[in-house]
């Protein structure tokens, strides 16, 4: 009645490439949802619907965690991150480029720049 | 008989384990590729963009209800040239685009005539205009997106406009 050991090391062999499978699909889908491409993106337009809706005196306090926790891992000041120049609106992450993305609303803003540790301050002052 | 029975059962979980793994590439595969899509492509904001731009067009021409008087005093001071300047609209685009990515217009209608506009005004690239009428029955992502919105106004002596205003967006290219 005794059961032989070979069985038991091909169902460890089986679990164990399971186990692998899994964790290469989701640390696949973990990277995707936080890549530089797509954050840079999806701040860049929120800010620039953000000041598209914004009448002068509006100040707007934005949470930028993830994007601060993703300029640290690839080496850029938080400070830097958010560059407003005219009326377009770029987010940099990464070494490579950024993001740029333009608003309609002809609006005067201070410079943005970060109030705490991951939270970005944006004033409207006035129109052109 | 029992030995024959044993090695058949080896064999036949042998082929289980490798059709198993079949399906879980599959399911990798499947799962991969929706995934990859699905970042790949970016979110599209046209519409609320459009409708953000609609609603400021709105405030700019009438504030509690009556026609604003930089807009209206008996005669509509707005024209092609001063209507952005007087909307604080900048329309200003990104350096891939040669075109305005942008086209609004804003029509003025007598209660008792909805069909004849009595003052239109309009600004931005006017080839987006096809794009409205083309997507009247049925909606194209890779066309401009169309937004229209209408309102009611009076003017000093308590006349009453309906406003109609189009917002267009393109910037197709950041959005799809």
């Amino acid at each position: 009645m005794k059961k032989r050991g070979e069985i038991l090391v091909e169902n460890i062999f089986f679990i164990i490439l399971n186990l692998f499978f899994l964790t290469i699909l989701i640390l696949f889908l973990l990277k995707q949802g936080s890549g530089a491409i797509v954050l840079e993106q999806s701040y860049a337009k929120q800010i620039a619907l953000l000041i598209d809706s914004s009448k002068p005196g509006t100040e707007i306090h934005l949470s930028m965690g993830k994007a601060r926790k993703l300029a640290d891992r690839n080496g850029i000041e938080f400070d830097e991150i958010i560059k407003i120049d005219n009326n377009i609106v770029t987010v940099r992450l990464s070494e490579k480029g950024g993001y740029q993305y333009s608003f309609f609303n002809d609006v005067e803003l201070d410079n943005p720049y970060p109030i705490n540790e991951d939270t970005y301050r944006f004033k409207i002052t006035g129109y052109k | 008989m029992n030995r024959i029975l044993e090695k058949n059962k080896k064999g036949t979980n042998k082929i289980l384990s490798i059709y198993w793994f079949a399906i879980l590439i599959l399911i990798a595969g499947g799962i991969f590729a929706m995934v990859y899509t699905f970042y790949n492509r970016p979110y599209d904001v046209r519409e609320l963009e459009a409708n953000v731009m609609a609603n400021k067009i709105a405030d700019c021409l009438s504030n509690k209800g009556y026609l604003e008087k930089e807009i209206f005093n008996g005669n509509f001071l707005l024209n092609e040239d001063n209507f952005l300047e007087k909307c604080n609209l900048n329309f200003n685009i990104e350096e891939r685009w040669e075109e305005p990515q942008y086209y609004t217009k804003v029509s003025f209608y007598n209660l008792a005539d909805m069909d004849t506009s009595i003052f239109d005004v309009a600004n931005g690239n006017k080839n987006l205009i096809s794009s409205c009428e083309i997507q009247k029955d049925k909606e194209y992502e890779k066309l401009a997106k169309c937004v229209e919105r209408r309102f009611y106004s009076l003017d000093e002596e308590n006349n009453q406009y309906l406003i109609k205003i189009l917002s267009v967006v393109r910037k197709t290219e950041k959005n799809v």
